[in-house]
């Protein structure tokens, strides 16, 4: 489990900022499978032209893991160094709990490499937001700032799912 | 603790297995029967080594013989490898079916012309699958039967209740001998036909009612969230942040 740390940082996105270019996409799946394939990236670029809005979505490294309350094995654990929700892959059963559990759809079933993908912040390091363009998406001390940003985006999520049942 | 393996002094923690101390230092020991989530089984002996204590040497199973101070251990001795040869070319008389039984017999060697009786055959009884599901909470499969007809399947080969489909056991299977066909809205495994669940936003199947239902159970997540795909969760989430909804 464990808190957030001091030192600890987190990614922010600003939508407003996206241009919808997917470049995190490509970075992605390149970084961590060695090929330019944005359905195996760890972050998804969402684009509804009507309104002209555009917008990545990766994991938020949630405070209450829903991935890890699910997980029979404990494969799925915060990184100390990083504050990151890691999958053992050499643990894990691949029963894909994980991936129902999500409610940012956030964490998948690769098939490619039959194993389950998430982001790992690149240990520490993200390399989506160093080839962001628009400076969308940054990597920043999980302050003040960072963590109402990040509440403000469980709210809205406990809205989408209120407004659905 | 320390030990030594293949001539090279290690450290060792109170606990921990030849094979554990291998693997954290990068030595290859084969395996079948061991798997990460569950420890080691002692039961396939393909992970077998020779371990040297108080001047007298025997074979071992290494996934689950107890790291003692001084101990020395060889991975790779003549009578080792004997002994794995026999054990992958027992194995690939009973599921020579499975393609990692033929790459192993391939690849130790093994010259006899001892093609098995079961040639469809691919499960090697190793158990990896029954320890997955008891890890998951529904110990839908257990070995049945005993001896050389020992076998993995449900109770009196009947769709299980307790199964939810989940397929763990089809993956961790090293022989791949466990079948697992989702067809339009249908899964089956073990005999069992499973309804899949379509996202409630864009209709695609994309897990079993008992998958949603035990996620559910454990993580307190009420079932009628858990119903939409991985794709539209995040969509849903990027509509909301702008205000309006992407359905
Ligand atoms: S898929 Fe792997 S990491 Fe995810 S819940 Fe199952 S065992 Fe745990
Ligand atoms: S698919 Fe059924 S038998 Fe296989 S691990 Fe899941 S619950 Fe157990
Ligand atoms: S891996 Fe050790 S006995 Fe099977």
């Amino acid at each position: 489990m464990g808190s957030q740390s001091e030192m600890e940082k987190i990614i922010v996105v600003q939508p407003e900022k996206c241009t919808g270019c997917r470049t995190c996409e490509l970075v992605c799946s390149f970084t961590h499978t060695g090929e330019f394939n944005p359905a195996r990236s760890r972050i998804s670029v969402f684009t509804f032209e009507k309104v002209g809005f555009s917008s990545p979505v990766l994991c938020q490294q949630c405070s209450t893991a829903a991935c890890m309350q699910v997980c029979p094995v404990g494969a799925v654990s915060r990184d100390n160094k990083t504050g990151a929700m890691v999958v053992n892959s050499s643990r894990c059963l691949v029963c894909k709990a994980c991936t129902i559990a999500c409610p940012l759809g956030a964490t998948f079933y690769d098939h490619v490499s039959d194993s389950i993908l998430k982001c790992d912040l690149c240990g520490g390091d993200p390399e989506c937001v160093k080839f962001c363009p628009s400076g969308a998406i940054t990597y920043q001390e999980a302050g003040e700032a960072g963590l109402a940003r990040r509440k403000a985006v469980a709210a809205k999520l406990k809205d989408v799912y209120e407004e659905v049942s | 603790m320390k030990l030594i393996i293949d001539g090279k002094a290690f450290n060792a923690y109170p606990g921990d297995s030849i094979l554990d101390v291998a693997r954290r230092e990068g030595i290859a020991i084969p395996t079948l029967c061991y798997h990460e989530a569950f420890g080691g089984q002692g039961s396939c002996r393909l992970c077998t080594v020779e371990v040297t204590a108080g001047g007298r040497s025997r074979l071992v199973a290494s996934c689950t013989y107890p790291v003692s101070e001084g101990i020395e251990v060889k991975t790779s001795t003549p009578a080792v490898e004997k002994i794995r040869r026999n054990i992958i070319m027992v194995l690939y008389k009973r599921a020579s079916g499975s393609v990692l039984m033929q790459k192993l017999y391939r690849e130790y060697g093994c010259s006899e012309n001892s093609l098995g009786e079961k040639q469809e055959e691919r499960c090697i009884v190793c158990r990896l699958c029954v320890l997955a599901c008891e890890k998951m909470g529904t110990s839908a499969i257990s070995t049945v039967m005993r001896g050389i007809d020992k076998r993995v399947g449900t109770p009196y080969d009947q769709a299980a209740t307790a199964c939810i489909g989940c397929a763990a056991c089809a993956h961790i299977c090293p022989t791949g001998a466990i079948e697992v066909l989702d067809s339009g809205n249908i899964r089956t495994i073990w005999n069992k036909n499973f309804n899949l669940i379509n996202c409630e936003r864009c209709g695609q199947p994309f897990a079993t009612r008992e998958e949603i239902d035990y996620v559910s159970r454990r993580s307190g997540i009420e079932d009628a969230e858990l119903c939409f795909c991985e794709e539209c969760r995040r969509k849903k989430l990027v509509g909301k942040m702008q205000g309006f909804s992407p359905c």
